[in-house]
């Protein structure tokens, strides 16, 4: 335990840095995936380098590696500043920290050699699942004592996400990783879409949402808009969600009653989702000039407008009839990159670049790849995004006109050119995201003045 | 604690655990369907192929379930189907096709090759290839595509088998190896082929250059294996997923033997490959390559003289 720091905000940093690596990695495999699309035989007969090993691969280190790591690292900065009290145990997020780290490289290595469970989302073996459960319990364990002990009386809205995601989700993980109890068949799939869609519903979007409320009042410097509402929005995501995983199999010959209690439930999530993007925007009011020079701001944005987009898109691709022509094909996976990429991982990035000056107490390594780092992703992600959904609605034709597999995929051809295109210009752009927070976190001097771009420098917007 | 956040907590906890009953722990409760009669119990070796499926992340591009707007994919499945699958591999995304009812529609050699290297046996295909796999492991693998659907197969009988065009041998009146019968054949192929196939057969006809899918070369000496039955089934039921159309709706069965009298008689690409299975010893080859090679240098190239201008095209696999 010596090497395990008790300085405040190392475990925030540790996660942040970690996660930041594992992105990369996390976007290699995924753009590795996207290569063979175009190329099938690049693999060349080796099997880890084999689509289908790299694909479970490519979703559990960006979900667990990048996505939970960011997203933890973040919460264990914004926790204290919300209680105004220091992490209940600093240790003992260190140690998460190590364990998880462990068990996503051992989840590389599994995955990539075939040891997977098989389950969507739920691949990991069951060593790495102890692994992760551990970790969630522990942090949970830590959140909710730091919380208990504040000294602010009244729980900011970020903090009811926050405590949200974290009696949940280790609920969710342990029901979805339960692999000593034997379910036939279609209960297998029942319970593995429950969990694939709250992991994703009680977790990513708690988390992601939480954070983006601490993070647009603070970057814009502006109040929120209005708390009620906020509160509306997390109790309506917190009955809403949960249900609708079955709209997974929704054609599959699952209970129907199961079917329309997904169905429903993922129409009313517009609810919360009209609710929360109603008070981002309208806090964001006569202040939107701020997305001319301030990046971490405009990173979050970006992600909320990604959040529009993608939360419109899913409640209605959940109903049965546009289920019936677009499930199977990659609109799905769009709609996934949609809420992952475009959203959570953008609200991230501000976060990241907001938060990381003020735990290393330095100015952020080079304002001007912050920049480039912005435009590869976002250009890149609109073309990713597109190409996804235009490659979805042909599949979606092929099959509602009885074509042959290998008519219209002959079609596609062009079009796994053009995601993998976008997909390179996201890897570039977080490759040089890596080397700007390694940079600054080495010490290196910043290359800009530290007045070119406010938002970025630690003194102008104190935390 | 602060006792405004109790109901909170409280609502949270309720409404948490209503849903795990009701998405998680009611299914399990009441859902519970009978093994249907298309229920596969899978051998040891098929099971064996299961775990090789999901070990190789088949179900990442595979579906296994039947929807009822799928054409061309056999009998829909039912719940009771699925009750000996576990852990599930009902897949939701299909990058390739449904395989709840594969068994039985190709052969065990098909599907070895097909695992080899995909795009010799369906052209255009972004299948990567499974060359890693061990000896044991491919053969189950393949033992379990073939179970699947091959209960509702026996009973549906939905699929074309080139074994039903051994029959077809019985009726026959044509002699396919008489000059007389590919000459027949020559005006039929001119007519109504050679705008893709090419006069001689090379797949560089006309129409060729059009086509996503090149047409196949006959000169290839993949169709030099090819039997009578094999050509005339290719002819009469086409290829699905390109413009090779289902030939047996425009000609007469005596028309499509006329026609493989005369695409028997289509001579192979100039190419050196061993005559004979005995002559692969090494030594023997290299004697049998030199010798060819002079042979073929010799010969004046008939063949490729009509196709100066665009080269033949690689017709893909068939």
């Amino acid at each position: 335990m010596m090497l395990l720091s008790d300085k405040e905000n190392s475990a925030s940093k540790f996660f942040i840095l970690t996660a930041v690596f594992w992105l990369v990695v996390g976007m290699t495999l995924g753009l590795t995936g996207a290569i063979e699309f175009v190329a099938p035989d690049a693999s060349t007969g080796y099997g880890p380098l084999t689509f289908s090993r790299i694909r479970p691969t490519h979703v559990n280190t960006v979900a667990f590696g990048w996505l939970s790591m960011a997203n933890i690292g973040i919460v264990l900065y914004i926790v204290p500043t919300l209680t105004k009290v220091k992490l209940f145990n600093e240790k003992l997020a260190n140690f998460v920290c190590v364990v998880w780290n462990l068990a996503i490289l051992l989840g590389v290595g599994c995955l990539v050699h075939g040891y997977s469970e098989g389950r969507e989302y739920a691949e990991y073996p069951v060593p790495i699942d102890v692994m992760v459960l551990i970790g969630l319990l522990s942090l949970s364990y830590v959140i909710y004592m730091t919380v208990i002990q504040r000294k602010v009386k009244k729980l900011y809205v970020s903090l009811w996400y926050i405590l949200g995601a974290f009696f949940w989700m280790p609920i969710v993980y342990f029901i979805g990783n339960r692999t000593f109890v034997r379910l036939d068949g279609l209960n297998d799939a029942i319970v593995n879409w429950f969990y694939g869609h709250n992991i994703l519903g009680m977790w990513f979007t708690t988390l992601g949402v939480g954070i983006a409320y601490y993070m647009i009042p603070k970057l814009s410097g502006k109040p929120l808009w209005s708390h009620s509402l906020s509160m509306l929005g997390f109790w309506t995501i917190a009955f809403f969600y949960a249900p609708t995983g079955t709209h997974h199999i929704l054609q599959a010959p699952v209970p129907e009653w199961l079917k329309a209690l997904a169905v429903v439930f993922s129409v009313a999530l517009v609810i919360p989702v009209i609710t929360v993007l109603t008070n981002f925007f309208m806090t964001m009011k006569g202040s939107w000039w701020q997305l001319a020079n301030n990046l971490p701001l405009r990173f979050v944005l970006t992600g909320a407008l990604f959040y529009l987009f993608t939360c419109i898109q899913g409640p209605f691709q959940a109903t049965r009839s546009i289920n019936w022509y677009i499930h199977f094909t990659q609109w799905v996976p769009g709609h996934a990159h949609a809420a992952l990429l475009g959203t959570f991982t953008f609200f991230n990035f501000g976060a990241i670049y907001y938060i990381l000056p003020r735990i290393l107490g330095r100015q952020f390594y080079s304002v001007g790849l912050a920049k480039a780092h912005y435009w590869f992703t976002f250009i890149g992600f609109n073309i990713f995004y597109f190409v996804f959904t235009v490659i979805g609605l042909i599949q979606a034709s092929g099959w509602q006109q009885g074509m042959e597999v290998s008519q219209w995929s002959i079609a596609l051809e062009p079009y796994w050119f053009y995601r993998a295109f976008g997909g390179a210009l996201m890897w570039f752009g977080n490759v040089l995201f890596l080397i700007n927070v390694f940079m600054t976190w080495r010490g290196a001097k910043p290359l800009d003045p530290p007045d070119e771009e406010p938002a970025m420098s630690v003194k102008r917007t104190g935390a | 604690m602060n006792k405004n956040y109790i109901l909170p907590g409280f609502v949270i906890l309720v409404s948490f655990s209503l849903i795990i009953f009701t998405t998680v722990l009611l299914p399990h409760f009441i859902f519970h369907p009978e093994p249907s009669e298309y229920a596969v119990e899978y051998t040891e070796l098929e099971a064996k192929g299961r775990d090789v499926y999901r070990r190789e992340g088949c179900v990442y591009c595979h579906s296994q379930f039947v929807r009822l707007q799928d054409r061309g994919f056999g009998p829909l499945v039912e719940a009771g189907d699925y009750v000996y699958d576990t852990p599930n591999l009902l897949g939701t995304i299909r990058t390739g096709p449904d395989l709840s009812n594969e068994g039985g529609k190709h052969p065990d050699a098909w599907h070895k090759a097909h695992f080899i290297n995909p795009r010799t046996i369906t052209p255009g295909s972004i299948m990567p290839p499974f060359v890693h796999l061990k000896e044991d492991d491919m053969e189950a693998l393949i033992a379990y595509v073939q179970s699947l659907g091959k209960k509702r197969l026996k009973k549906y009988d939905r699929i074309y088998r080139p074994d039903e065009y051994v029959a077809k041998l019985e009726k026959r009146t044509v002699d396919v190896n008489s000059s007389a019968a590919a000459n027949a054949g020559r005006g039929i192929f001119q007519q109504n082929c050679a705008t893709c196939h090419g006069t001689h057969g090379l797949g560089n006809g006309p129409n060729a250059i059009a086509l996503a899918k090149k047409p196949a070369n006959f000169s290839r000496p993949f169709y030099k294996d090819y039997d009578d039955v094999t050509w005339f089934w290719r002819v009469s039921e086409g290829v699905p997923g390109t413009r090779m159309p289902q030939w047996r709706k425009k000609l007469t069965d005596e028309q499509m033997w006329y026609l493989v009298a005369f695409l028997k008689t289509l001579p192979r690409v100039n190419e050196v490959y061993p005559h004979s299975y005995e002559t692969l010893e090494p030594d023997k080859w290299l004697e049998q390559l030199k010798a060819s090679e002079a042979e073929l240098n010799s010969e004046p190239k008939a063949m490729l003289i009509e196709t100066q201008g665009p080269p033949p095209m690689a017709g893909g696999g068939h």
